[in-house]
């Protein structure tokens, strides 16, 4: 059984393991990256011109830069969106791009237009997308109160809440199962199946990556392997719905893009729920009250979710996310991102190690999590 | 030691910070991030190095602890034995030689030990193991937090 996952994920897996023994990657020069633009329009939109190609600062996974597209007399803003040979998360940029593809008028994304899926222009796998305005944090959140999570005060809050959690609805109540999504297997064999898929996947990447262990985390695992829940409705999922994954415009409040859909596949709708609820996404006032994403209190969101979406959500199984989604942030930063750091396969080695630091709250989650016991 | 470990790093801190960060273009955005990333890095380094050694030498402390007390308290079948047999091994090598080695080698043995209490477990060991281990685990990570509090992630 631990080999039952998305084909995808089987491939990706593959892949990383295949991968360790490549050589050092170094970032890409801005000059490097025009070149490789320019012979790739060339290929395949003769009389294409690029220019002002610019690194997008931010983010802790894939190359960003913007450039223009000049044709026919007409300039147009893009974003490529590159892969390092190696990132703090291992995913598929066709996948990403048929999503967006997908979700074009159902609720806000970037329009994808060329995606190079297995490497065949660019170094490695890139997609490319219109440029959508807009900002992932506010100005002002160096005066963040605290914690990981952005910061953003209470006119934008009320501005942006409830568009996040339609989105998040209109997401979940996409119509997969009419729809053409070439790479997205669906977890239908037996009710556990998607869980199964989820713990499956990062499990072995914790193995390929040789996770430092301890004893919380193993403990977190085998229970996890133990508790497998049920899902009583297939969904599309996002993956890492959080605020810092959309744009927004910083005046209107109004959401421009939600973006990183690279986690995403057809699952449980708790597993979503419960990786908005994490701490470490979020923010704690002074007199100790968390909310998620800055956005909700942990009930008012649950509450919310149910009331907006119809749907219930099963504490015990939303528990069992909670604990899958500090086990997983455990794998991302103290497995995926310190592998990438040490093969030296990553632009952004010093960040990797960097946020490998959070793990210690990650294992401080799974503590109280698991001490809650089996039933919520 | 002339110079000291800390003038050595101070010295880079101070010409990141002062000679190379003012002098990278505007454009050069993931330059200028990496030489601040790697500025934080430096300056917290700076205030744990002299701590290392003894916070090292107390994570391995605490993995024999919590080693002696599974050992202790839970029983099981021939799986069982074999990963009881390799968790005492792996406390028995702990002289405080390779400390680093010494703790993954203890937490290796205590992830098997928790694979075969799921496959042929006495009856209660499966609680005794989780209570045993959260009990352990909450000091510890308390400690840990503590320990990379200046990266400015954590409010604990």
């Amino acid at each position: 059984m631990l080999n039952d996952m998305e084909q995808i994920h089987r491939e990706i897996l593959d892949r990383r393991r295949d991968n360790r023994g490549l050589p050092p990657y170094r970032a890409k020069l801005i000059p490097e990256v025009t070149d490789i633009l320019a012979q790739y329009f060339a290929h395949i939109l003769p009389g294409a011109v690029v220019s002002g190609v610019r690194r997008v600062g931010g983010g802790a996974s894939k190359e960003q830069f913007f450039f223009t597209l000049s044709q026919d007399g007409k300039d147009e803003p893009f974003l490529l969106r590159m892969d390092p040979r190696s990132a703090i998360t291992e995913t598929d940029r066709e996948r990403e791009f048929v999503l967006l593809k997908a979700m074009q008028g159902i609720v806000p994304v970037p329009e994808p237009v060329w995606v190079d899926a297995k490497g065949d222009f660019f170094p490695q796998a890139a997609a490319i997308m219109r440029v959508v305005g807009g900002v992932t944090k506010p100005s002002l959140s160096g005066v963040k109160v605290s914690g990981l999570g952005t910061w953003l005060g209470p006119d934008l809050r009320l501005k942006l809440r409830d568009q996040f959690l339609d989105h998040l609805i209109a997401i979940h109540a996409y119509d997969w199962k009419t729809a053409n999504l070439p790479g997205y297997d669906v977890p239908d064999a037996d009710p556990k199946q998607a869980a199964r898929w989820s713990f499956n996947y990062w499990a072995e990447m914790w193995r390929i990556d040789e996770g430092a262990t301890r004893p919380v985390t193993a403990l977190a695992q085998q229970w996890l392997a133990d508790h497998l829940p049920d899902t009583a409705e297939l969904v599309m999922t996002h993956g890492d719905y959080r605020t810092g994954n959309y744009l927004f415009d910083e005046d209107s409040g109004q959401i421009t893009a939600l973006l990183d859909w690279e986690l995403a596949r057809i699952g449980d709708f708790h597993e979503d729920l419960a990786w908005v609820l994490m701490k470490v996404f979020g923010t704690i006032d002074a007199d100790g009250t968390f909310r998620a994403s800055d956005l909700f209190e942990r009930e008012e969101f649950i509450r919310e979710y149910e009331r907006r979406s119809g749907r219930t959500v099963n504490r015990q199984t939303l528990h069992y996310y909670d604990v899958m989604s500090s086990w997983k942030t455990t794998v991302i930063v103290a497995a995926n991102g310190l592998a990438a750091a040490r093969s030296q396969h990553n632009h952004q080695d010093v960040l990797l190690t960097f946020l490998a630091a959070t793990a210690p709250m990650f294992a401080d989650d799974l503590v109280r999590l698991l001490s809650q016991g089996d039933n919520q | 030691m002339i110079p000291t470990v800390d003038e050595r790093i101070a010295s880079i801190v101070r010409s990141l910070s002062e000679v190379i960060l003012p002098h990278l273009p505007p454009e050069a955005s993931l330059a200028q991030e990496q030489v601040q990333l790697a500025i934080g890095h430096l300056q917290i380094l700076r205030g744990q190095i002299d701590h290392i050694p003894a916070y090292e030498h107390e994570e391995l402390t605490d993995a024999v602890a919590i080693a002696t007390a599974l050992l202790s308290s839970i029983t099981g079948g021939s799986a069982m034995a074999l990963a009881l047999d390799a968790l005492r091994a792996s406390i028995g090598g702990a002289d405080g030689g390779d400390v680093r080695g010494q703790v993954r080698a203890i937490h290796q043995a205590i992830e098997q030990l928790v694979q075969a209490v799921a496959i042929d477990g006495a009856s209660g060991a499966n609680a005794m193991l989780t209570t045993t281990i959260l009990e352990h685990e909450r000091a510890r990570v308390a400690k840990d937090r503590k320990w990379f509090l200046p990266f400015g992630f954590d409010t604990m």
